[in-house]
């Protein structure tokens, strides 16, 4: 595998039962490229080792007073350069070839997983936990693989090294071959704890860019309210505490440095000592002492891999632990729908006909604007998620498997999740817009109807065309100017007019959106409705809204209440009827004042949240509208309305 | 073709305008300076400590290379003195190891206080910027400073700085090593030295912007991913899965790309240092060598020569190794103080308001030449004025807003706040008079104290829970079982978009400013709670000038005085009672409303 060939045309599957496995899985994908990068290692090493000879020959030759010898040296020695510089090259661009196409397959994988789990990815820990590997976890990993391939190749050099040196000159050799594991082994035992204060003071730096980042954040309403002062010192202190631990690491680090230093030195004494009791006997000549002395400065280059290995792998296992479980994640329904398994029913066709959810009564027919007024939002956003079927948090254990929401006759869930998702588009609440340019922004799956520009004109978006074009680099074209992050550049309004674009760009058969313009003026939310109601004309669509600019644009409203339907009708009609209707939509005095005036005691807080429970109308107790119908009365009324 | 021309794509170059400044070479030069200044002492000890383990690690050669001239010379090897030569070679490595240790001690040590001190001038700078620019350049970037730029100059500091000043001085020593011990040989060194100077250079020009751009890249690999993960209700509605593969795909190929490019640069680079390496140690032996056979020097210095030679290796790699890094860095600095460039707020600060009237003047702005968001704009707001801006979006209702809070200047005509133009104030100051709210809720990382706090330091906790019930936020933070001390914020208790708009209101109600301007304050809860918010808020805020930028009618209707903002102009004004009686499009929007 090459640079240039990346990304892979499919990353495989892994083998995510544990970290090592996927470690072992990742190594075995690479193994051409881990083979060339231990030759292109041996290469190198094996010539950066024969200096030291070559130094002796050339001192030997200059002693003996040999000139052609010295000549004969100094050619090899510039061959061995070249071995040198083409080995050292060589093993940096496989090693680096490795770590590049390992990250890129571990960060291909993640892509492929995040896409599939989808919304089930809410959840903050698993949405936490995929980022981490991505931004940190990844390069761990490439550095493991990257530095098994030299940490190898170091340690077949050293091996040879002082075979080497036990042929060429046994009696010293001897010395130096019992000293090298024990200079390989030594700062072994200081890793652990070396490892652990960098993790101590990475923790600690993570940290303070996270109250930097906040303060930086939250900087305009600091601005706006003070408070500055505060923040700071905040940070200095977390900045302090970083300097800290970073010293306190610096001190175990600058203690392993010194070892590294003493040992081979201590070695090196050792060897310079008995090397020239033995040169003083005439047992070894000075050119094999001057080889001796150099092939044991040099050994300290290997040894270093032991030490980087030993680090790679307490990093990189934590790192490899985490992407197989993050890799191994699972979506709670079987995204590929039991209706899918059927045979000749690959293209399954979306279904058409009524929207109905047996959990609340709910029904939706074809081709209308169904208007959905509910007094809690919450509650509002779990019917409107339920509407879409695959529902992630309709999964809990107790829930009974008949809630899934019906198009036609066909229970969405038992649809492959593609095929559901394409019948029955659901904007929640908080909708998402993806960075990049306007035109990617509408570059979604669409049925091709309804063209950016309608959509972008029913949803009263000029304005944020405007805005968008003040913060492109070039005003010229709208599509293609940059939209931040989220939307951040954006007020809240705007971002719902444009993720309201985008849904009406898709077209979907069955269009559900919650709450689409609560951060939207009057002015404007008038406007949309009415186009929003021109350009779905045909088609069905539920809002979910308390706003009665929409609400009097809807062919029919329903009203549900503690999850159940208990009213149906027209906007007028419900104002004229229905008490409770009134007091949550028009926000009537009669409703707001009574508990406004107990805002401090200890239900009226209550109030303002949770909607309907405590704000019937002054006759009757809250709750006996609703509850006092039957179930079959309900359904009388769905079906007359 | 041999070798790889830069990706057309650069990930570093920048999607939006409105940026903060990037400092010029001479701000980054002067803060250098007042770096080095600052941490002098610690400088100069940490290249003495450097200095003392060098020439302590030449010892070794230099002994060697006297015992080999002592065990050539049968005279001299009958009174070598062995131990002795030992004795001196242990303490050379004792002093030598000491010394390593405290030159990466001391390098740390000095390297995280620039960086300490480097991140903490920034985040002041940063605290210290004029609202208005803020508004403007957002905060994304400021944001993008302090997260990336910070993180890429942490390894500057923390390594780069301090090991560059110790290879510096390595490499001199050791060349000072080499032309004592064998004055003759020194030139030889120099063969090697144009090779050297040429590849660097052409590695140099062309890597800190290839680096640069090879980093955003992989940032954006992430970002994407992270994006994804972060939209994955709205990627899984919109059927979004295969096209974000199909980004992460192209992300990789990008990121790749500048791989492969600065893998090139390497490939270049790696074999003119290693040719340096073996070229110096080739010319030391050869020409050294030629010079022993001819008598010249001795074979003692040859030796020496040669090990110091290759010593070399080391301090050559480290300078050319993080070189490279301070390259890189070099542009985040210049990105960090480049916010030194903006200057601080330059208000008046002998200007005082004298009274609480609000008052507009025939006034213009926009935030491009020549396109005027609002005109001729006149408006006076007796104290104690409910005051709501309504009119459809874009037509600049918070931009008004933004003008009478003093955040922005009017391009033309004046704002005042008491006869004192507001844009001429301190930040500060104005922000005792007036206060703004808009919809950007943000909860910071901490206690939930810490958050309300910050608008009145000092506060005691009975003022907080009354501030909290002020703003119907009692009930759910009554039921926090950790209280006041609560964690918030990201990593912390989660809350939801309705919570942190009432942790925001509760902090307007602390700071207690005569004059608010409340930007859709209330639109994130839900309609009715906004309502009733909004009516304990009044009490509240009794007796104080509110302008409210009113996105639902209901503000409006309670309000003592609608203006109707409609293309950059006030196009109708007076109370509810007299617009609707006025029949005009305030009149048709109520009725619309109100059924």
């Amino acid at each position: 595998m090459q640079i240039r060939d990346l990304p892979y045309a499919d990353p495989g599957v892994p083998d995510a039962r544990s970290g090592p496995r996927f470690l072992l899985w990742l190594g075995r994908n690479q193994l051409g490229g881990q083979l060339r990068s231990l030759t292109w290692g041996l290469v190198t090493f094996l010539s950066i080792s024969t200096l030291p000879y070559l130094v002796g020959f050339a001192v030997q030759a200059v002693v003996d007073r040999s000139g052609v010898r010295l000549a004969l040296t100094g050619g090899l020695t510039a061959l061995c350069g070249i071995a040198i510089a083409t080995g050292d090259t060589m093993l940096h661009r496989t090693a680096i070839t490795n770590w590049i196409t390992a990250a890129a397959r571990v960060q291909q994988l993640l892509a492929r997983r995040t896409a599939h789990l989808g919304s089930a990815l809410t959840r903050r820990v698993a949405a936490g936990e995929v980022v981490a590997v991505s931004t940190g976890d990844v390069e761990k990993i490439g550095w493991f693989v990257e530095a098994l391939s030299r940490f190898t190749a170091a340690a077949l050099t050293v091996v040879a090294i002082c075979a080497g040196l036990l042929v060429y000159q046994p009696a010293l050799g001897v010395v130096v071959a019992i000293g090298v594991p024990v200079l390989a082994l030594s700062v072994l035992p200081l890793l652990p704890r070396a490892a652990r204060r960098a993790e101590q003071q990475r923790t600690k730096a993570g940290r303070a860019t996270e109250l930097a980042s906040d303060t930086v954040a939250g900087l305009r309403v600091l601005r706006g309210i003070g408070g500055e002062q505060l923040f700071l010192d905040r940070y200095r202190r977390a900045s302090q505490e970083v300097r800290r631990a970073a010293v306190r690491s610096a001190r175990m680090w600058s203690l392993i440095s010194m070892v590294q230093v003493l040992l081979p030195g201590a070695l090196l004494i050792a060897v310079v000592w008995y090397g020239v009791h033995l040169a003083r006997e005439g047992r070894i000549t000075v050119g094999e002492l001057v080889t001796v002395y150099s092939a044991v400065t040099l050994l300290n280059f290997p040894l270093r891999h032991f030490e980087e290995i030993a680090m790679a792998y307490s990093f990189s296992r934590p790192s490899a632990r985490r992407a197989a479980r993050v890799l191994s994640l699972e979506r709670p329904t079987d995204a590929g729908g039991s209706r899918a398994a059927a045979p000749g029913s690959r293209t399954a066709a979306p279904p058409g006909g009524d929207l109905f959810d047996p959990a609340t009564g709910l029904l939706v027919p074809a081709g209308r604007l169904t208007a959905v007024v509910c007094g809690d939002p919450d509650a509002a956003g779990r019917l409107a998620e339920r509407l879409g079927g695959h529902a992630p948090s309709d999964t809990s254990p107790g829930a009974p498997k008949t809630s899934s929401a019906r198009l036609g006759e066909v229970p969405l869930d038992e649809l492959p999740l593609a095929t559901a998702r394409t019948a029955v588009l659901v904007q929640d609440k908080d909708p998402v817009l993806l960075s990049g340019t306007l035109g990617e922004l509408f570059d979604v799956p669409a049925s091709g109807a309804v063209t950016a520009e309608q959509a972008l004109t029913a949803a009263q978006c000029s304005d944020v065309l405007d805005a968008l074009l003040q913060g492109a680099p070039d005003s010229t074209d709208p599509m293609r100017s940059h939209i931040t992050e989220r939307g951040r550049s954006l007020s809240g309004g705007q971002r719902q007019r444009l993720a309201l674009a985008r849904s009406l760009v898709t077209d979907p058969e069955v269009l559900v959106l919650d709450e689409p313009t609560s951060a939207v003026d009057s002015h404007t939310e008038a406007r949309i409705a009415d186009g929003l109601r021109s350009l779905r004309t045909g088609r069905t669509t539920v809002v979910f809204t308390s706003s009665p600019l929409l609400l009097d644009r809807a062919d029919r409203v329903v009203l549900v209440h503690d999850g159940k339907v208990c009213a149906t009708g027209t906007h007028r009609e419900l104002l004229a009827t229905e008490t409770a209707y009134r007091s949550v939509v028009t926000r009537e005095p009669d409703g707001g004042e009574s508990h406004a005036a107990a805002g401090t005691d200890e239900r009226g807080p209550h109030a303002a949240t949770s909607g309907l429970h405590t704000t019937a109308g002054p006759p009757g107790p809250p709750d006996a509208l609703p509850d006092s119908r039957t179930p079959d009365e309900l359904q009388d009324i769905e079906e007359t309305a | 073709m041999i070798g790889v021309a830069p990706p057309a794509y650069d990930p570093a170059a920048p999607t939006t305008a409105h940026t903060l400044p990037v400092g010029s070479p001479a701000t980054v030069r002067a803060y250098i300076g007042e770096l080095f200044r600052r941490h002098r002492r610690a400088f100069l000890m940490l290249i003495t400590a450097n200095a003392i383990a060098v020439t302590a690690s030449m010892t070794g050669p230099y002994l060697l290379g006297g015992l080999v001239q002592d065990v050539t010379d049968t005279a001299a090897l009958r009174q070598l003195h062995l131990e002795r030569t030992i004795l001196l070679f242990t303490a050379a490595l004792v002093v030598q190891a000491y010394f390593i240790r405290e030159v990466r001690l001391r390098g740390a040590v000095l390297g995280e206080r620039m960086l300490a001190d480097l991140r903490e001038d920034f985040l002041v700078r940063s605290v210290g910027l004029p609202p208005g620019v803020l508004e403007r350049a957002g905060t994304g970037d400021l944001l993008s400073r302090i997260t990336t730029d910070v993180d890429r100059l942490a390894n500057a500091m923390r390594e780069a700085v301090p090991q560059l000043a110790i290879g510096v001085v390595w490499a001199a020593l050791l060349i000072g090593g080499l032309v004592v011990t064998a004055p003759a040989l020194a030139p030889a060194v120099l063969v090697a030295v144009p090779l050297l100077v040429a590849g660097c250079r052409w590695y140099f020009r062309r890597a800190p912007s290839a680096y640069r751009s090879e980093a955003a890249g992989y940032a954006a690999v992430a970002a994407t991913l992270t994006e994804t993960v972060d939209a994955g209700r709205t990627v899984e509605a919109h059927r979004l899965g295969p096209r974000r593969i199909e980004l992460s795909d192209s992300r990789i190929a990008q990121w790749t790309a500048w791989e492969r490019y600065t893998l090139w640069l390497r490939t270049v680079l790696f074999p003119i240092v290693n040719a340096t390496h073996v070229t110096v140690l080739c010319s030391v032996l050869m020409i050294g060598g030629v010079y022993v056979l001819q008598g010249w020097i001795g074979v003692g210095q040859l030796t020496t020569s040669a090990l110091i030679a290759q010593m070399l290796v080391d301090p050559v790699g480290l300078i050319l190794r993080w070189y490279d890094e301070l390259q890189v860095a070099q542009v985040s600095l210049a990105r960090l103080v480049g916010v030194r460039e903006i200057s601080p707020d330059g208000g008046d600060a002998c200007l005082a308001p004298d009274g609480r009237a609000v008052h507009a003047e025939a006034v213009h702005f926009g935030y491009r030449p020549g396109v005027d968001v609002l005109r001729q704009v006149s408006l006076r707001v007796a104290p104690g004025t409910r005051l709501a801006l309504v009119g459809p979006s874009g037509a600049g209702k918070s931009t008004l807003g933004r003008l009478l809070a003093g955040i922005y200047a009017p391009r033309d005509g004046r704002v005042t706040l008491g006869g004192a133009e507001l844009s001429r104030m301190p930040a500060e100051r104005v922000r005792a008079h007036v206060a703004l709210v808009n919809q950007e809720h943000h909860v910071f990382v901490g206690s939930l104290r810490d958050n309300l706090l910050l608008a009145r330091p000092g506060a005691k906790d009975s003022e907080l829970w009354a501030a909290l019930a002020a703003v119907d936020a009692q009930a759910w933070t009554s039921d926090l079982e950790g209280g006041l001390d609560t964690e918030v914020g990201s990593g912390g208790l989660a809350l939801t978009p309705a919570q942190a708009q009432q942790l925001a209101l509760a902090r307007l109600v602390l700071a207690d400013p005569h004059t608010l301007v409340l930007d859709e304050a209330t639109s994130l809860l839900d309609p009715r709670a906004a309502r009733h918010l909004e009516r304990s808020l009044a009490r509240v805020l009794d007796g104080r000038t509110v302008v409210a930028i009113a996105h639902r009618l209901h503000t409006a209707h309670d309000a003592d005085l609608i203006a109707v903002v409609e293309d950059g102009r006030i196009s109708e004004l007076g109370s509810h009672d007299a617009l609707v009686a006025a029949d005009g499009a305030y009149a048709a929007l109520w009725r619309s409303w109100h059924g």
